[in-house]
């Protein structure tokens, strides 16, 4: 029997809905309202009052804050910083999920033909994602250090001079990413195995019979069926990669650290406006811009995925 | 299932709910317990930014409890990024401590918010008693009124030198003007047979966040006669180094780093590479004295006023009063205040200086036991005479000027296009300027008369 | 089932040489991965005399523990690590519940709004935290909840990810027959979702408590400002707030970072199974 036609009744020829529909919307109140209530609390009212904050010009100890309207919006088209931390963080978004991608499909086909050794692998490929960001990012803060990093070292071997892998201004925004690359390489390995072995082996097989090759079976079977897996890797780490905020803020810590512009990405320079110079309206303008972006840039991934099926 | 079917599941939920509730209540009662338990004793709460400085502070609280055994003093330590990050939001939003130790560039943003009361009258009368050099004490009058105590002195850099390696390389005497440091610094510096520096002759602040990059900058700006900002005489302010000082000074830069390499971005820099001997001069705080103590005792080393730019022209070094305030929303300020003139008085200055190495700024305090055993506390407690102070403006924008000034410089001083290139000194120094002068406007201070 | 082991055209040799050239590729790259900790773990080993050195020593020469001690002594890192447990634990208990809760109400049953909320708990996902840190700090002030543990954990007791997750899982995996069923039978809805839809779901809640732990263990920014008090920090904050001004002290922070570092490792290890199928289940019903 279909719940629909459980969810009214005619009582005296007017349709209302059933007692057992009350039953079911009551719960849903009950049950859902607490968590509502305390979602409501700790995310809609404070961002909603970020957005607010952004049409005025509020310094957290200044008592003149006054309406501004969009002048925030438009001194950051201004802003020197601000355009630096936006190049910087689309920069590092793009290298981080493309190279992450493109580095763990691959890994995660060769993972698909092993059977035995594969779970131990996996283990292994995904004990970085695990690790909390701080105590890793002052561990590679100790790798990249150009004197006596371990990075500098390997590459030594092979004859590659030091590396000023943090201090150099062009240099360590890439530092940056080969971390994170690091860092989340075996979540996107884990997807991406899940969505292979969920192809069925009929299309695989067919494809052999049809005599493609290694190539084209990837190109033209597996590749479009991962379709799905594919986008919400791309957008979950887009996201993530977007509002990257602790690497940053540890790295740049000490005499030894990145020059400040040359990481600067845009939750740093939001968390340095609303911190460092009380300027929470300008900070929170900021903020929804980024928002704006990350949007956007989702949508696009979702258009250009999908857009490509048959 | 249970018979009835609802038992079951309501006791799995409300056990659920319980033992969250239970475990936010227990920790909720732990983070209460505190306060509650402080009922009949006065805790007063102190926050610095300094871990260093803690251990004076406890053992002030101590010697305050003696003669004060009600009270009691709860020190709370961060490193300085967080400590200023943590009062910016607690201080107005009134969760913050009853006493902090600050810089004036953010406390003087509490002053503008109201957040921080003028001195108490007696508290005033203390700060001119004579114990403080009236400069000193000047830097804590705001609009005519006083805020804060004067405790140590963030700066009074100077010129710290390696002896035996000056020795080594021949240098008689440490250099007293910069053309003479640039000189000793090139012998002193090392390279290894791939080109890479070993050992830097001076360490200058070429990286690192926040606004240090600048505030060096200026060791080398005020002797060659500029300064960041000048004020008018009606009390506006506007750029001060978009002039032949302010060229010399990032041409001493840009040739250190590019023309002369007598530093070097790469190389490890500042009081560890001081300590572990891979630079052999550096500018520097008293505060340095308590690491090498700590870390090379053995090190053969001296300190002198940084060099001024000619042999005619003054000595100059910078003055930093560190204040330490009431906040103006403590609900125990009387005592806070009490605690405070016991902190500042002359015995615990000799216990801030030779414990931690920050000088204090009392001027009344006999240094002779401190220098027997550390001569190098020399010129920071006694500074010769003829040597030219000079302080920073009292300004909210100044942390904002010196800071984004800072990216600029650190970009500039490794710019191969800025090598032997006067041309281009200037136009970047111009683009500095315009930046510093923008930021003025936009605060409402900027003027030129 | 074994994939087919490659196109027949290659040949056996020619399936030979590319299984053996995924092997080599694969443990390389295993290598690369637990590299970085491996060295931090060295390091944290090691006497200060024997970090800043080059060549730098693949392992100490003459390893100790001072570094260990050294970290103890100067902050209580023991009430740290604590700390953090308790506060993940609740974290991922309360994670847990509502996203089951949540999940579940979004997955099965239509109210008037169903559509539009269910957007509001993802977009709010997007937005970074640290921008509307501030005006949560603020709404803590009339309830006195800074500087208390319930402060430090509040905005980690729910997880848009969670209830995403959660409802996607319920939607496809649990088929509205079976909750049918048993209301016909008399179950009252409460009993539905605790002993019908929360078992069927147990590895996607899995995957929503570990990721829930993992956001709480490693929160530092949020924990920093709410906590006066060092007795309140979590080991993060307490990472941070020890980086001795201008130092590099590796030996020390590398053993701190190992201190923070080591439980999560543990707790992989022992749950490693587990984890991964509940990781791998989010992808399947993302």
């Amino acid at each position: 029997m279909p719940a629909e036609s459980l969810a009214v009744v005619k009582r005296g020829g007017v349709v209302w809905p059933s007692r057992r529909q009350w039953r079911l919307t009551g719960f849903c109140y009950v049950a859902l309202v607490p968590i509502l209530a305390l979602f409501a609390y700790i995310r809609v009212f404070p961002i909603a009052w970020s957005l607010i904050l952004s049409f005025y010009q509020w310094d957290l100890i200044s008592l003149h804050k006054p309406f501004v309207g969009f002048a925030n919006y438009v001194s950051l088209t201004h802003d020197a910083n601000f355009l630096t931390a936006l190049k910087n963080t689309t920069i590092y978004s793009l290298a981080t999920v493309v190279v992450s991608t493109v580095i763990s499909l691959p890994l995660a086909m060769f993972l698909s033909g092993t059977t035995r050794v594969g779970v131990f692998y996996q283990a292994i490929y995904f004990l970085p994602v695990i690790t909390p960001m701080v105590p890793m990012a002052i561990a590679w803060k100790w790798i990249y250090d150009y004197n006596y990093g371990i990075l500098n070292y390997a590459l030594s071997f092979v004859g590659v001079k030091p590396i000023p892998w943090l201090t150099s201004s062009r240099i360590a925004l890439w530092a940056l990413i080969i971390m994170s690359v690091w860092k989340i390489l075996g979540y996107n390995l884990i997807l991406f195995l899940v969505g292979i072995r969920n192809i069925p082996l009929v299309y695989l097989e067919a494809a052999d019979l049809d005599g493609a090759t290694s190539w084209q079976r990837f190109r033209f079977v597996t590749l479009p069926l991962l379709k799905s897996i594919l986008l919400y890797v791309l957008v979950t780490a887009t996201i993530n990669s977007y509002n990257v905020f602790t690497q940053v803020y540890v790295m740049t810590l000490g005499s030894q650290s990145a020059p400040g512009n040359a990481v600067r990405v845009l939750v740093y320079d939001i968390y340095q406006n609303a911190f460092s110079y009380f300027h929470m309206g300008y900070a929170s303008a900021e903020a929804v811009i980024l928002t704006m972006i990350v949007l956007v840039v989702t949508a696009f991934q979702f258009g250009f995925v999908r857009g490509e099926e048959t | 299932m249970n018979s009835d079917g609802h038992s079951g599941a309501v006791d799995r939920r409300t056990f659920l709910k319980l033992a969250a509730g239970t475990g936010l209540a227990t920790a909720g009662g732990l983070g209460f317990a505190r306060t509650s338990f402080a009922a009949s004793t006065v805790t007063l709460s102190l926050w610095t930014g300094y871990p260093e400085l803690v251990p004076f502070y406890k053992g002030v609280a101590a010697g305050y409890a003696k003669t004060h055994p009600n009270v009691a003093v709860n020190v709370f330590s961060t490193s300085l990024r967080e400590a200023e990050t943590k009062l910016s939001a607690a201080v107005p939003t009134g969760t913050g401590p009853d006493i902090y130790d600050i810089g004036t560039n953010i406390s003087v943003k509490f002053i503008d918010g109201g957040l921080l009361d003028p001195n108490p009258p007696d508290v005033v009368q203390y700060m001119k008693s004579g114990a403080w050099d009236s400069s000193v004490v000047e830097f804590f009058n705001i609009g005519g009124k006083y805020y804060g105590l004067p405790l140590q002195d963030g700066s009074r850099a100077s010129m710290f030198y390696n002896k035996s390696l000056l020795k080594e390389a021949g240098i008689a005497a440490p250099p007293s003007t910069f053309p003479q440091v640039v000189e000793a610094a090139r012998k002193l510096t090392k390279v290894d047979s791939t080109g890479k520096m070993t050992r830097s002759g001076l360490s200058l602040r070429l990286s690192g966040q926040g606004s240090g990059i600048a505030e060096k900058f200026r060791f080398v700006l005020e002797p060659a006669g500029g300064s960041l900002i000048g004020k008018t005489a009606s009390g506006k302010y506007h750029n001060n180094y978009d002039n032949a000082a302010g060229r010399a000074a990032l041409q001493f830069y840009v040739d250190a780093v590019q023309k002369y390499k007598i530093d070097d971005p790469k190389i490890p820099h500042d009081a560890d590479a001081f300590v572990a001997g891979t630079t052999a001069m550096f500018f520097r705080e008293a505060w340095v004295i308590g690491e090498i103590q700590q870390k090379n005792p053995t090190l053969d080393y001296g300190v002198v006023p940084i060099p001024r730019w000619t042999a005619a022209g003054p000595y100059k070094m910078l003055l930093q009063p560190w204040g330490i305030y009431v906040n103006g929303k403590s609900g125990n300020k009387s005592v806070s205040w009490d605690f405070l003139k016991f902190l500042t008085n002359a015995q615990n200055a000799v216990q801030l200086t030779s414990m931690t190495g920050w000088v204090s700024e009392r001027r009344d305090v006999d240094w002779k036991p401190l220098l027997a055993k550390t001569p190098q506390f020399q010129v920071f407690v006694a500074p010769p005479k003829g040597i030219v102070f000079y302080v920073e403006p009292v300004m909210s924008a100044w942390d904002e000027i010196e800071t984004k000034l800072a990216d600029r410089l650190a970009e500039a001083y490794v710019d191969p296009s800025l090598n032997n290139n006067p041309t281009k000194v200037a136009a970047t120094i111009h683009t500095m300027a315009a930046e510093t002068d923008g930021i003025l406007k936009t605060a409402g201070l900027y003027g030129t008369a | 089932m074994r994939r087919p082991a490659g196109p027949r055209r290659l040949g056996r040799a020619g399936a030979w040489a590319l299984s053996a050239a995924s092997h080599v590729v694969l443990a390389l790259g295993a290598i690369l991965m637990i590299l970085p900790m491996l060295w931090m773990f060295s390091t944290s080993f090691k006497p200060p005399a024997e970090i800043p050195i080059w060549p730098p020593h693949l392992l100490p020469r003459a390893p100790t523990l001072e570094n260990y001690t050294g970290i103890f002594q100067v902050a209580p890192f023991g009430r740290f690590f604590l700390n953090s447990a308790a506060l993940s634990l609740v974290a991922t208990i309360s994670v847990a519940v509502t996203s089951l809760v949540a999940g579940a109400i979004f997955a099965k049953y239509t109210f008037p709004g169903r559509a539009l909320l269910f957007m509001l708990v993802i977009a709010t996902a997007i937005v970074p935290f640290e921008s509307y840190m501030i005006p949560l700090y603020i709404q803590l002030i009339p309830i006195n909840w800074i500087n208390t543990y319930q402060g430090i954990v509040l905005p980690y007791l729910i997880m848009s990810f969670g209830i995403f997750l959660m409802r996607q899982h319920i939607a496809s995996a649990i088929p509205t027959e079976l909750l049918e069923a048993a209301r016909v039978d008399g179950a009252s809805e409460w009993w539905i979702l605790f002993r019908v839809i929360a078992p069927l779901s147990s590895s996607a809640l899995g995957a929503v408590g570990i990721f829930a732990f993992i956001q709480m263990w490693a929160a530092f920014i949020w924990p920093l400002l709410i906590a006066n008090s060092q007795l309140l920090f979590n080991m993060e904050v307490g990472l941070t707030a020890f980086q001795f001004r201008f130092s590099s002290d590796y030996g020390k922070l590398m053993a701190g970072s190992v201190v923070s570092v080591l439980p999560m490792l543990v707790i992989f290890l022992i749950l490693r199974r587990r984890i991964i199928e509940s990781v791998a289940l989010t992808g399947l019903k993302g």
